[in-house]
């Protein structure tokens, strides 16, 4: 079993996460974030663990919402807790050209 | 002709029809000002959690009955983990491993045949805000965040872009008249992709795929389909390849333009939301569904032509919602259904866009308008005439013979009346008479409008003319 991640691995996580990183701290991810794997991995272990997966503590039925509106918040509200805002829009630094989300 | 075979797939989202959010007690609301329909939910802030819109499931569910999918009982929702402004939360709650619906197909006619366009998967999932790319900055309007979409995929099955459009347009109108959404594709709640790839031989693998992203028409979905089958037959004949990527369509330009190059594959790092349990489907939930399904539009069509209205003029009336509706109300009453399909697209439909009303609206009640078609078919009225009384026929309360009294009108039904104008104005005219012998078929609408204008529009056209061409050919 290795005990590192390889610089190809780290990168890619640093990418995901929009995160530039030293040389230096590459190399300490290498050992740090396998550690962590390593942890996760013992979940493995445990006796029947892949037999049946669930998704929350419970079986039971999600609770369904009535399909009713309440309160919202005022636009300047909302506006209140952006660093930067163009109106009743928040605004973020340009981000066309980069990958799009959903 | 081209020596490729193309080959398509579709995915459209869809905002379902709700009047909250689908995680979020806030509206679910359309051009309101920015950042008015939000709450800490929808802003994804720390420490808040999501509760299932139970009307997202109903017409979800819906959706698969209209789709003929198969719905799935026990599912659950899960995280796609990207960082990307439009979504605070770093994820989007989608689902993933079970979409409600699978195994689905809508029926299309190309060439006068009918063909299966399959439906891979449907999804539900949130929608996320709305970005307006400036020059230097971007802006973030959230009132789209959390809307409620379904996500409808098909199997690579299309081989045209005329295919493709129907599936649209076919997708369009039945999810429209089974109220699960608007589908306005201007307003973006009804968005397409499209996926293009072309080979040679049906018995070769799938060529290089490229997804073309956000099309806002129908008809641009089939431009920018035909743009890109071209683009990609001249790349291999001149012996170039090219990775799979994702363009979208340019409208001034008319073609196709690079958005990017898809890397290795995307990692989105799915797990199941643990935010939200299990979901059950019941059979009580989807019988109570099936319950709110209105009479669908190839039914409605097929139902229409049997009565006797013209193919043409069934699809007409099918796609004016609200006059169908009003239509099929009338379907089990005995009465000719060529005129009342006329009425209602002719002069009704012209008097309801002046007015910009619905046929609701005004106070032609089912039995009025029997009356009305009743008195056109026994010849009591003329259509010509029609329009005088019409005003009175959609906004009073009287009956139709009413009308046609206090209006003065007498139709003019007795054959003897109308052969004695027809004689004369035929006596007074030979030259006409003589240019219809030598075959100019021209002469009989001269004489007809002469017969019209002798009676004021008062004779039944039909009955004018069968009557004029036999003192005609005496």
């Amino acid at each position: 079993m290795k005990d590192k991640l390889t610089k190809e691995e780290v990168l890619h996580v640093a990418n995901l996460a929009r995160i530039k990183i030293s040389d230096e701290e590459l190399e300490k991810y290498r050992v740090e974030l396998k550690q962590l794997l390593d942890e996760v991995e013992k979940i493995n272990d445990v006796e029947g663990y892949d037999e049946e997966r669930m998704i929350a503590p419970w079986s039971d039925n999600t609770t369904l919402r009535e399909d009713k509106s309440s309160d919202m918040l005022d636009p300047k509200e909302v506006i209140k807790n952006a660093p930067k805002h163009s109106g009743n829009y928040i605004e973020v630094p340009v981000v066309i050209g980069e990958s799009e989300g959903a | 002709m081209s020596n490729y075979i193309p080959t398509i797939g579709v995915e459209v989202h869809v905002e379902l029809k709700t009047n909250t959010k689908i995680f979020s007690p806030s509206v679910n609301g359309y051009g309101q000002m920015a950042n008015s329909l939000t709450n800490v939910i929808d802003l994804g802030y720390p420490g808040t959690l999501p509760t299932l819109n139970e009307e997202v499931i109903n017409l979800a569910i819906k959706a698969c009955k209209v789709l003929n999918c198969k719905i799935r009982r026990e599912m659950h929702f899960d995280r796609k983990n990207y960082f990307y402004p439009d979504n605070p939360k770093n994820y989007q709650i989608t689902q993933f491993e079970t979409p409600i619906g699978y195994d689905g197909y809508v029926e299309i006619e190309v060439n006068g045949k009918t063909k299966k366009i399959e439906i891979e998967e449907m999804h539900i999932e949130e929608d996320t805000c709305k970005s307006t790319h400036r020059k230097d900055k971007t802006l973030l309007d959230f009132n789209r965040a959390g809307v409620p979409l379904i996500e409808i995929v098909t199997k690579p099955c299309m081989e045209s872009s005329e295919e493709a459009k129907l599936y649209l347009e076919k997708l369009k109108e039945l999810l429209f008249y089974s109220d699960i959404s608007d589908c306005k594709m201007e307003e973006g709640s009804m968005r397409a992709d499209a996926n293009v790839s072309i080979r040679k031989n049906e018995s070769d693998p799938y060529g290089t795929k490229v997804e073309i992203k956000n099309i806002g028409s129908i008809s641009n979905v089939g431009l920018s389909i035909e743009k890109e089958i071209k683009r990609q037959e001249k790349l291999y004949e001149s012996g170039k390849s090219f990775k799979e990527q994702t363009r979208r369509y340019d409208d001034k330009l008319g073609d196709t333009v690079l958005m990017r190059v898809k890397e290795t594959g995307n990692d989105y790092r799915y797990f199941p939301e643990p935010d939200i349990p299990y979901v059950y489907i019941t059979d009580e939930m989807i019988s109570n569904v099936e319950k709110t399904i209105p009479m669908l539009p190839d039914e409605r069509r097929s139902k229409y032509i049997d009565l006797g209205v013209s193919p043409f003029k069934a699809n007409k009336l099918v796609n004016n919602r609200s006059l169908s509706d009003y239509f099929n109300t009338l379907l089990d009453s005995n009465i000719n259904f060529d005129i009342a399909s006329n009425l209602l697209l002719g002069d009704i439909s012209g008097y309801l866009n002046k007015e910009e009303k619905v046929i609701t609206d005004t106070t032609l009640t089912k039995e009025r308008f029997i009356d009305l078609v009743n008195n056109i078919d026994n010849n009591n009225l003329s259509s010509r005439n029609l329009k005088d009384i019409l005003s009175k026929v959609l906004e009073s309360n009287s009956s139709i013979e009413e009308i046609i009294k206090t209006s003065g009108i007498k139709n003019i039904t007795d054959d003897s009346k109308i052969r004695e104008v027809i004689v004369s104005i035929i006596n007074n005219n030979p030259d006409s008479v003589n240019d219809y012998k030598a075959g100019k078929d021209r002469a009989i609408k001269y004489l007809m409008g002469q017969v019209m204008k002798e009676t004021k529009g008062s004779v039944n056209p039909k009955m004018a003319n069968e009557i004029l061409l036999e003192e005609l050919n005496k």
